[in-house]
C-alpha cells in the first residue's frame, strides 16, 4: 500500500471513529452501566413507551402520504414536464434547505389558535397544533423530497419507452403504471422510503415546536430522549438513545439492500 | 393495410417539425423513411403510432381516420431503436405482455408466445431477462412482442443503428424476409441510404420536415429530383461545377474532357477513389473499380482527362450542355 493511500486510510477512519463509532459505543455503553436487567425494566417506562408508540404512529400516516406524493409528483415532474412542474421540482427541495425549527415556527403561525387558518379549524372542531396532526404535519414537510429524489432520476434514466410500447400493445394507464412504471421503480423508491423513515423517527426541532412536547400526549421519541436528559434523568435517556439507534441500524441494513439491487439493477442497463 | 398520411403537421412549441406530409402506403409495402437526423421521420413515425397528437392534418388506416385513437387502440406494433425491452420481465413475459392485456387464456398465450419465440429464433432464451440478450436477440424480442397482438402495421425506428456491422446485414435481409412472408405494412425510419435502399420497396425521403421525394430505390438513385435527394442517396462529386456520381465519370483521352492532376489513390477494397485536382484549384474525385485502376495504371502527379459517361444520371444533359465536352481543352475548369 503506498503511504498516501494508507494516510488517506486512516483519515477516513479517524474520521468516522470520532463523529459516529465513539459517540455510538458510549451510548450503547450507558444504557447497559446497570447490566440488563435495568435496561429491560428502563423499556417499560410508560411515558418512553408512550413516545415510541406515537412516533411509530406518525411514522405510519406520515412514510405512506409521503410515498404516494413522492412517486406521484416524480411522475408528473418526469412525464409531464412543463412550466409548472419545473418550479415544483425546484420547490420540492425547500424542506431541506430550510432549518427544522424554522418550519415548525412556520406551521405553527399559521395553524395555531392564533394563525391564519388556526381558527377556522378549531370552529370546526379540528386542533391542529399541539396535536397529533401537527406532528405528522412538520414529519411530512422535512421528509418531503426524499422518495422524489431518489425516484426523478431513475425515472429520467428509465425513459419513456418502455412505457410507450406497453400502450401500442394494448395496455391502459394503470396497467402500465402497476406492470412497467412501479415495478421499474421498486428499489430507487424503497431507498427512499428507508431515508424518510429515518427522518420522521428521528425529528426533533420541527416537531419539537409543533408538538407543545407534552409527555404522555404529544412527546415522541426523540422529544422523550430529549426530556429526559432536561430533567437529569441521563439514564432513562441513553435507553431511549440505544432505542432510536438501534432502529438506524435497521433502516441501514434496509437501506444497503435497497442500494445494493439498486446496483445490480443499473449494472442490467444496456 | 395501406396508411394513408394526409396533410400531417406538427409543431414542437415553435418549431415546424413536420410540414403538410402527404403519403400513401400501400397494403404489404416495406416503405423507409430516409433522411438525416432532425428531418422529422421519427416524429411521422410516431405520430402514425398514435404516441405523438399532431397538429394539422389526419391519419388513415384502410380508410378509417384514426388521428384521435388513442395508440392503446391503434393495433400497430412499433418497436423503438432502443428496443425498449421491459427489464423486470423475462423474454417470455415481454413478448406476452400484449397477449396478457387481451386476457387470453393461459395456454393459448404459452402457445402463442413459442410460436412467436421460434419465429425469431429466441426459442431458448424464453426464461432469460433482457440483460442477458445482445443487441441482436434483444432486437428480434422487441420484433416479436410487436407482432404478439398480430398487427396489420409495424413501424421500426431505427431497428438496426445500435448494432454491430454485421448482425445489422444479418438482421436486415432477415427482417426483410420476415416481412414479405407475413405480408405485413411496415414502415421503418432510418438515415441510413444503403440500409434503406437494400430492405425497402419504396423510400421516402424527408428533410427538414417535408418530402423530397417518393419512389423506388432504384428510380431514386439514378432520377433523383433535386441535389438533396442526389447527395443523401449516394456520393457525388462536381465536375465542371455540376453535381454527378463519382460512379459515372470515366477517364478519357486527353482533349475529349477536363483535364487535372491526380493528387492521391485511396484503395478501398475493390473500389479504387482517385482525387483530382483541375487547374483552377478545385478538388473533385472518382471512382473507379479496382480492374480499371490497374488497367489506367494511374499514379499520383499524373495528367488525366475526365468526363461524364453516356447515359448516366440526371445531369448527364447538363454536364454535356454545360461543360465537359464543350469546355475547351485548356479552360479545363473542373
Amino acid at each position: 500500500m503506498t503511504r498516501s493511500r494508507l494516510i488517506l486510510r486512516c483519515v477516513v477512519l479517524f474520521y468516522i471513529a470520532a463523529l459516529i463509532g465513539v459517540p455510538l459505543i458510549f451510548v450503547f455503553q450507558q444504557a447497559f452501566l446497570h447490566g440488563f436487567g435495568a435496561f429491560f425494566s428502563a423499556l417499560r417506562d410508560p411515558a418512553m413507551d408512550h413516545s415510541i408508540l406515537l412516533t411509530a404512529l406518525v411514522a405510519v400516516v406520515a412514510v405512506p402520504l409521503n410515498v404516494l406524493f413522492g412517486v406521484g409528483a416524480s411522475l408528473w415532474i418526469v412525464r409531464h414536464p412543463s412550466r409548472f412542474t419545473r418550479v415544483l421540482d425546484t420547490v420540492i427541495d425547500v424542506p431541506l434547505a430550510i432549518s427544522p425549527i424554522i418550519v415548525g415556527l412556520v406551521l405553527e403561525l399559521v395553524y395555531a389558535q392564533g394563525g391564519w387558518f388556526g381558527a377556522a379549524l378549531a370552529k370546526l372542531g379540528w386542533q391542529v397544533m399541539f396535536s397529533f396532526p401537527g406532528i405528522v404535519m412538520a414529519s411530512i414537510f422535512v421528509s418531503l423530497p426524499l422518495v422524489s429524489r431518489q425516484v426523478i432520476p431513475l425515472l429520467r434514466e428509465i425513459g419513456d419507452h418502455q412505457e410507450q410500447t406497453a400502450s401500442t400493445l394494448g395496455a391502459g394507464p394503470v396497467r402500465i403504471f402497476f406492470s412497467i412504471t412501479l415495478r421499474s421503480i421498486t428499489w430507487a423508491a424503497a431507498y427512499g422510503v428507508s431515508l424518510t423513515l429515518a427522518r420522521v423517527i428521528g425529528e426533533y426541532g420541527a416537531v419539537l415546536i409543533v408538538s407543545g412536547n407534552i409527555a404522555l400526549v404529544t412527546q415522541t421519541l426523540t422529544l422523550n430522549i430529549g426530556a429526559n436528559f432536561d430533567n437529569f434523568n441521563n439514564y432513562q435517556g441513553f435507553v431511549g438513545a440505544v432505542l432510536l439507534a438501534l432502529s438506524s441500524i435497521v433502516l441501514l441494513l434496509i437501506l444497503g439492500v435497497a442500494r445494493h439491487r439498486e446496483r445490480r439493477r443499473n449494472e442490467y442497463l444496456a | 393495410m395501406s396508411i394513408l398520411l394526409n396533410e400531417v403537421t406538427k409543431y414542437f412549441g415553435r418549431d415546424l417539425v413536420l410540414d403538410n406530409v402527404t403519403d400513401e402506403v400501400p397494403q404489404g409495402s416495406l416503405t423507409a423513411l430516409l433522411g438525416p437526423s432532425g428531418s422529422g421521420k421519427s416524429t411521422l413515425l410516431r405520430i402514425v403510432a398514435g404516441l405523438e397528437p399532431l397538429n394539422q392534418g389526419h391519419i388513415e388506416l384502410d380508410g378509417h381516420d384514426v388521428t384521435n385513437v388513442p395508440a392503446r387502440d391503434r393495433h400497430i406494433g412499433f418497436c423503438f431503436q432502443d428496443y425498449a425491452p421491459f427489464r423486470q420481465m423475462t423474454v417470455f413475459d415481454n413478448v406476452a405482455y400484449g397477449l396478457k392485456v387481451q386476457r387470453l387464456d393461459k395456454a393459448r398465450i404459452r402457445k402463442e408466445v413459442d410460436d412467436l419465440l421460434s419465429l425469431v429464433r429466441l426459442e431458448s432464451f424464453a426464461d432469460r431477462y433482457p440483460r442477458q440478450l445482445s443487441g441482436g436477440q434483444r432486437q428480434r424480442m422487441a420484433l416479436a412482442r410487436a407482432l404478439a397482438i398480430k398487427p396489420e402495421v409495424l413501424l421500426l425506428d431505427e431497428p438496426f443503428a445500435a448494432l454491430d456491422a454485421q448482425v445489422r446485414g444479418e438482421l436486415r435481409s432477415w427482417v426483410r424476409s420476415l416481412q414479405r412472408e407475413l405480408g405485413i405494412t411496415t414502415i421503418l425510419v432510418t438515415h441510413d441510404q444503403a440500409e434503406a435502399m437494400e430492405i425497402a420497396d419504396r423510400l421516402v425521403i424527408l428533410n427538414e420536415g417535408r418530402i423530397e421525394q417518393v419512389g423506388t430505390p432504384d428510380s431514386m438513385y439514378d432520377k433523383p429530383a433535386n441535389d438533396f435527394v442526389q447527395g443523401f442517396l449516394g456520393p457525388i462529386t462536381t465536375l465542371n461545377g455540376v453535381a454527378c456520381r463519382p460512379h459515372d465519370i470515366e477517364l478519357c483521352e486527353p482533349g475529349q474532357g477536363v483535364t487535372a492532376i491526380v493528387t492521391d489513390i485511396i484503395r478501398l477494397g475493390f473500389e479504387v477513389r482517385v482525387v483530382v485536382r483541375s487547374t483552377n484549384n478545385i478538388s473533385s474525385w472518382v471512382q473507379l473499380t479496382h480492374d480499371e485502376a490497374q488497367r489506367l495504371n494511374l499514379m499520383v502527379g499524373e495528367s488525366v482527362s475526365l468526363r461524364v459517361r453516356r447515359g448516366s444520371g440526371r445531369n448527364d444533359e447538363a454536364v454535356l450542355l454545360g461543360g465537359a465536352f464543350a469546355v475547351p481543352y485548356d479552360q479545363g475548369a473542373l
